[in-house]
């Protein structure tokens, strides 16, 4: 409330080229929020949102049940855990590293889970530049389809401590 | 498009010049387009079966 009311009808409704401003404006807010949902489903890259309440207990073993059984190598003392195509893969985040390192083939799609078992942490994949939010008590699944081979890193974008800026992670993608 | 009533006010300046009704839904919309619906969106997350 001003301390000195404006005199009455000090509304203009807008006229001419305001009108058209405003207009288009308008037109444009409506096209960029149907973008988001056509994005979703044609742009083939946003999670489609399927999570799962879990306890930090219960993935943790999960996990490791997951290397355990999948192991095909290390590198740096870390596992290399290859996903049976088709299957469903578990990826930990915690201060400060991804753990393990997953391997896929090219054109198979899987089930990747993701969940953190201290606080929360950012997935950024690179240089593909997919990013989703990591947190403790729930299990993220994406669903993905690798189109091409090579080396991604995951890097952590979600500030997560002093050793956030080591916090990274590697996906091997093969022919 | 909106019109002036009989006593020539327009309906935006009705609504720009009532300061409690903007007050109310300046709050009930944000509560329950980001409060309410993330509860429940937190309420119905189902549990993991891990397989």
């Amino acid at each position: 409330m001003s301390i000195y009311n404006p005199p009455a009808g000090w509304f203009k409704a807008p006229t001419g080229a305001e009108r058209l401003w405003v207009g288009l404006a308008l037109t444009w807010c409506i096209i960029m929020s149907l973008a988001m949902p056509y994005w979703h489903f044609y742009g083939k890259q946003n999670s489609t949102g399927e999570s799962y309440r879990v306890s930090v207990a219960d993935y943790g073993a999960r996990v490791q049940q997951f290397v355990e059984s999948n192991t095909v190598g290390t590198e740096q003392g870390v596992p290399i855990v290859e996903i049976a195509p088709g299957g469903d893969g578990y990826l930990l985040a915690r201060m400060w590293a991804f753990y393990p390192i997953i391997k896929l083939k090219k054109g198979q799609t899987y089930r990747l889970h993701i969940s953190s078992l201290d606080l929360q942490h950012g997935f950024s994949l690179q240089p593909l530049n997919m990013n989703f939010q990591v947190l403790p008590g729930y299990d993220h699944v994406l669903t993905i389809t690798p189109t091409s081979s090579g080396i991604f890193s995951i890097i952590c974008n979600e500030f997560c401590g002093i050793g956030h800026h080591s916090m990274t992670g590697r996906i091997i993608v093969e022919d | 498009m909106a019109t002036r009533d009989p006593n020539g006010k327009h309906p935006i300046q009705k609504l720009m010049d009532n300061p409690w009704l903007l007050l109310v839904l300046g709050i009930v919309i944000p509560t329950v387009s980001y409060t309410i619906w993330g509860w429940i969106e937190l309420w119905l997350v189902p549990t993991a079966t891990l397989p």
